[in-house]
């Protein structure tokens, strides 16, 4: 069974006779351990889908099933606790706290799942030598690039172990190097720990890497294809 | 719990990666804040305090037994005196009659009858020397010459506001014995009768009263009043234990054995000139209202800080949340920031305030016409201050980050609206 199953999803803003229509019936299904990229221009819409399908945003209309629970009937504690548990995020601009190490950025969620402080530590150190971060746990985000920001950020948000990684756009602000690196550690993820990973990229150079990549325009999906 | 653990964790780090010229600037205004809590309102109270005590020292004492109301004397004295013996919470009373005199000074040397006669009018007070200076130390407040001795007669003791030297700082009391010391001779009149008394010692204390008085010992008093009348004007009881509660207590077994058939009995409290009262209050309410003005400007302080503060980190808040963080955590950081800068001005407050201004105030009493004013800072009224602030300081933490957390996490990540 498909571990994201949206069907017929909609977002508008705003109200008639202003309203817009940004998403206007998106059907997507996600396999698990799948590899997912979304393509498309600069205003398509694939911002928002992600929103959509990470739960951090609700459809205006839609069906949407999300690791078997129907997350359209969850209230905003529930939401809370479902991100936590399920779902990983890696943002554009990395999004760290930025009054935390690295090693405690990494422990945020960890330390919210319950770990034990030294098991959250033990933990966190872990996926901080995963995405090859050894050595700087102590670092604050400012004392840290741009690159290995974005490593911190996805650290963190493998550290959890998630069903499902959102990465949206995690390049966009990064140097042809770091993205590689960054496109390689996320690939590596999916090959190796089997995780379902959706990413958004403008790059048709880092979505090859996935098993299928959607290409969105104008709130819908125009086209599908398949790599692997 | 896991809530709390994350929230002081996040807490802990903004203190510490704040700007210290920052944290010293809020930790200081919190510290200003406790200090005009405590101080203010200590010097307004201690101000009264000191006079409330040098009334119960010196011309209350612990309970007054007067004249009830439609009579002049306190009826069957004798039996009100052997009463008071018999009560172990007593531990001295001094019964005093009053009298309304004239002293006259230099009438031996008063060629001129023309010339202004050196005399005043005053209130003459009779009592056992002894019992009284058990009662009110009366002895401790001389300020010129001795006090009386036992079986001696012959002496007065004047209070310092019959002596001219003495009054000059006082416009209302004009007059006043020139040239009056120790040793000199006096002459008192009441009514026809009179009688010379040799000065033994001047008097002088800021409790109501006790300066404009001459006084005699009880015997000599009432000779010269010359009536075989042995009722008293006045008691004054001094307890084992001074506190309200034993006054009240006290005095419910003295009305229980039938003393206020003879007279009123109050207590310190319930017999306190009303103008202390009055003051007392007014100074309540002063203080109160200074330190309700420093607890609303700390605690718009701390909101306007924590909220500031909370609205920079909006994204990085909204952040959180989508990683799964509640917002609970997010509250506890902010509180706990709020805590802090309350817990660490409110120390450094009480620190001043116990280790310098008390001990200061102590040995430099602000003087005031009618006590020595201090710095009244009770421990117990000072935690309650403390907890009153710091419940307040938590609350004005906490709204804003409240206000902050609760917004939508999707605009907070993306700094809309
Ligand atoms: N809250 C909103 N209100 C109105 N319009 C919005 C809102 N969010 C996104 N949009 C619009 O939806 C369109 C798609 O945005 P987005 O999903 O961010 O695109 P993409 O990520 O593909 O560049 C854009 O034209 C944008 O202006
Ligand atoms: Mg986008």
């Amino acid at each position: 069974m498909d571990i994201i199953q949206a069907k017929k999803i909609t977002r508008s803003f705003g109200r008639e006779p202003l309203i817009t229509h940004v998403l206007r019936g998106v059907d997507v299904h996600v396999a698990e351990g799948e590899f997912l990229t979304i393509m498309g221009k600069s205003g398509a819409g694939k911002s928002t889908l992600m929103y959509q399908l990470s739960v951090l945003d609700t459809p205006s209309s839609g069906e949407l099933v999300v690791d078997g629970v129907d997350v359209m009937q969850l209230n905003e504690k529930e939401r809370t606790s479902f991100r936590l548990h399920t779902l990983g995020y890696v943002f554009q601009d990395y999004a760290l706290v930025p009054d935390l190490s690295a090693r405690e950025n990494v422990m945020m969620p960890l330390l919210m799942r319950g770990d034990p402080w030294a098991t959250a530590k033990r933990k966190a150190a872990k996926s901080l030598d995963e995405v090859g971060l050894a050595g700087k746990y102590e670092n604050l985000p400012t004392e840290l690039s741009g690159g290995e920001q974005q490593r911190v950020a996805i650290a963190r948000a493998i550290a959890v172990a998630p069903k499902i990684i959102f990465a949206d756009e995690p390049t966009a602000n990064l140097d042809t190097v770091s993205s590689k690196q960054i496109i390689d550690l996320l690939t590596c993820l999916n090959e190796t720990s089997g995780q379902t990973i959706v990413m958004v990229t403008h790059e048709r150079e880092y979505a090859l890497g996935a098993n299928r990549i959607l290409h969105m325009e104008d709130g819908m999906i125009i086209r599908e294809e398949k790599l692997r | 719990m896991r809530s709390l653990r994350i929230g002081l964790l996040l807490g802990l780090r903004q203190i510490q990666r704040a700007s210290i010229w920052t944290t010293v600037l809020i930790i200081f205004v919190m510290m200003l804040t406790f200090l005009n809590l405590i101080a203010v309102s200590g010097i307004l109270v201690g101000l009264i305090a000191g006079s409330e005590r040098a009334v119960q020292e010196k011309t209350i004492g612990d309970i007054i037994i007067t004249p009830l109301d439609a009579e002049d004397k306190i009826l069957q004295t004798e039996t009100v005196r052997r009463t008071l013996t018999t009560i172990p919470e007593i531990s001295a009373f001094s019964v005093r009659y009053k009298q309304g005199i004239k002293i006259e000074a230099n009438y031996k040397t008063r060629r001129d009858l023309n010339a202004e006669a050196n005399i005043v009018g005053s209130q003459a007070v009779g009592f056992n020397p002894f019992e009284e200076d058990t009662v009110t130390t009366l002895s401790e407040n001389i300020i010129e010459g001795e006090y009386f001795e036992p079986n001696e007669s012959g002496y007065i003791i004047l209070g310092a506001l019959n002596l001219e030297r003495y009054t000059a700082g006082f416009a209302d009391i004009t007059g006043g014995l020139k040239e009056v010391y120790p040793g000199d001779t006096v002459r008192v009149t009441i009514g026809q009768a009179s009688r010379e008394f040799i000065v033994k010692g001047i008097i002088n204390a800021k409790a109501g009263g006790v300066a404009n008085s001459v006084y005699l010992p009880e015997q000599e008093l009432r000779r010269l009043i010359g009536s075989p009348d042995r009722n008293a004007n006045e008691i004054i009881i001094r307890l084992t234990d001074s506190t309200p509660v034993e006054a009240l207590a006290v005095k419910d077994i003295l009305v229980s054995l039938g003393l206020s058939e003879f007279a009123k009995i109050r207590t310190f409290e319930e017999a306190l000139p009303k103008f202390i009262t009055d003051i007392k209050n007014t100074f309540n309410i002063l203080g109160t209202f200074i330190g309700s003005i420093g607890i609303v400007v700390a605690s718009i302080t701390i909101f306007i800080i924590i909220f500031i503060n909370a609205l920079s980190r909006r994204r990085h808040i909204g952040i959180l949340k989508g990683i799964g963080i509640e917002r609970s955590v997010i509250e506890i950081a902010y509180v706990s920031q709020a805590a802090f800068y309350a817990l660490t001005g409110s120390f450094l407050g009480a620190l001043l305030t116990y280790s310098f201004l008390v001990p200061y105030f102590d040995n430099n009493p602000i003087q005031f016409p009618f006590s020595d004013g201090i710095l009244s800072a009770d421990p117990e009224s000072t935690f309650y201050k403390f907890v009153t602030l710091f419940i307040i300081t938590l609350f004005a933490g906490f709204v804003p980050a409240w206000m902050i957390a609760k917004q939508n996490t999707l605009n907070a990540i993306l700094g809309r609206k």
